[in-house]
């Protein structure tokens, strides 16, 4: 009897001090649609040294525009399944997406609401992401905004992989969109293709295939998420050009790494072509993704010669 | 007075020797006749040691067969030479053939990031910095 009082205290005193079931996926959308300028410092402890990086950021109206704090010369504009970089007035590179028909998967995460806390003055929400048991990630959200103002994101053993927090923001921003969003969508971006006889597998370490695409230069890229991390596995006729990369041999062979700030990149060969992994995948996962992957394979003079010649 | 005829073939050949050599010698000294049936077989044999040596087709004199065998051999060399000619066409042309152009981590960066966007995960930790904005 005494047991049962005991349990019925316990379950009556949880909700109160641990709220469960939090969607990720509202939370962070609610994230995207804040307007708002923010400074933002990014630190990323990575196997190949520390990458840092403060950037400004711009999000109004479903666009988020990054650029250096200290240069404006290169700035990223985002949103809508469009990417665009520009540098000075140039526009370097401008990449559409549709987003096909997206299928609801089933949230790998769940979403432990932590504290209330006061951040950069303001009333904020701190949250703990965990997965298969594990915090894999401390998100906090600005009451007001909505914002996503500091993100720490943990590898399995519990070290911080990276932290981003938003030094200063701003709710007051006038709109300055760069990113023709609409134009793209009337252009039409790359859509999802049916790729029949892929050798990339269905789901990898808890990251399920989303959707491929193709271009017509024979590139294609595939796209994986866990609900929280993603990456994206490209097929290449061509090699990949990786500057200030560094040469790893793991279990599957060998690669040439680089990361930058959030972002870690993998590129291999295989007797098919040219293959690279781009994504924000915390370090203890590379391993496990890369043996379900295509492994490294020297292709010979030849292969390559002949791929040199007709692709 | 008889002719020796037969014993011209043979000193034509270089089977005569001795007595019978001599013998022979003293006859054409004195025999016109025999002379000139020697100046004509020498034309006929230096017009025959002049004409082409024509290869007899396989089977016609089985016993000739045996004279086509070095011809099989010098098709390894054939062989061997239209292979190095392959071989150094090949690596001209690997050589002049520029190499395709590689794809930028930019453009793969680009791909991802637009894809990323329409991920409901979608956030500002998503966009990665271009390395010449990094610090």
């Amino acid at each position: 009897m005494r047991q049962l009082v005991a349990l019925i205290a316990l379950l009556t005193l949880l909700p109160a001090t641990v709220a469960w079931g939090a969607e990720l996926d509202e939370l962070l959308t609610r994230g995207n649609e804040a307007n708002y300028s923010a400074e933002q410092t990014i630190s990323c402890s990575t196997p190949d040294g520390v990458r840092d990086a403060v950037v400004r950021i711009t999000q109004m109206d479903g666009e988020l525009r990054v650029s250096s704090s200290v240069t404006d010369e290169v700035e990223v504009a985002a949103g809508g399944g469009t990417w665009s970089v520009r540098r000075g007035d140039g526009l370097i590179a401008e990449t559409a997406v549709d987003a096909g028909e997206q299928e609801k998967t089933e949230p790998l995460y769940t979403v432990q609401e932590e504290a209330a806390v006061e951040y950069l003055g303001r009333a904020a929400m701190s949250y703990l992401l965990i997965r298969d048991g594990e915090p894999r990630g401390e998100l906090t959200f600005d009451n007001e905004t909505g914002a996503l103002v500091e993100a720490i994101t943990f590898t399995l053993d519990g070290e911080v992989y990276c932290e981003r927090r938003f030094t200063s923001i701003d709710s007051q921003v006038e709109s300055t969109s760069t990113l023709d969003t609409e134009a793209a969508a009337d252009t039409g971006g790359t859509a999802p293709v049916e790729v029949e006889a892929s050798p990339l597998p269905e789901e990898v370490s808890g990251f399920e295939l989303l959707d491929q695409y193709e271009d017509e230069d024979g590139l294609r890229f595939s796209y994986y998420s866990d609900g929280f991390f993603s990456f994206a596995v490209f097929e290449t006729p061509t090699a990949v050009s990786l500057p200030e990369a560094t040469a790893v041999d793991l279990d599957s062979g060998k690669y040439v790494r680089a990361f930058t700030a959030g972002q870690v990149t993998y590129v291999w060969e295989t007797v098919n072509g040219g293959m690279a992994l781009v994504g924000d995948l915390p370090p203890d996962l590379h391993e496990a993704v890369l043996d379900d992957m295509p492994h490294p394979q020297d292709p010979g003079f030849f292969r390559r010669w002949w791929r040199n010649l007709f692709g | 007075m008889s002719h020796p005829s037969e014993l011209i073939s043979a000193y034509l050949d270089g089977e005569l020797h001795g007595p019978e050599l001599k013998s022979l010698l003293d006859h054409l000294a004195g025999c016109g006749r025999c002379s000139v049936d020697l100046e004509e077989l020498q034309r006929v044999r230096s017009a025959i040691r002049s004409l082409p040596v024509l290869e007899l087709p396989e089977g016609v004199v089985p016993e000739a067969d045996a004279d086509v065998v070095p011809i099989h051999r010098n098709r390894g060399l054939w062989v061997g030479a239209a292979a190095a000619v392959v071989a150094l066409v090949i690596a001209v042309a690997a050589l002049v053939t520029p190499a395709p152009e590689p794809v930028s981590l930019e453009d793969l960066t680009s791909r991802f990031g637009a894809r990323a966007t329409l991920d409901p995960a979608f956030n500002p930790a998503k966009v990665v910095v271009p390395p010449e904005v990094s610090e």
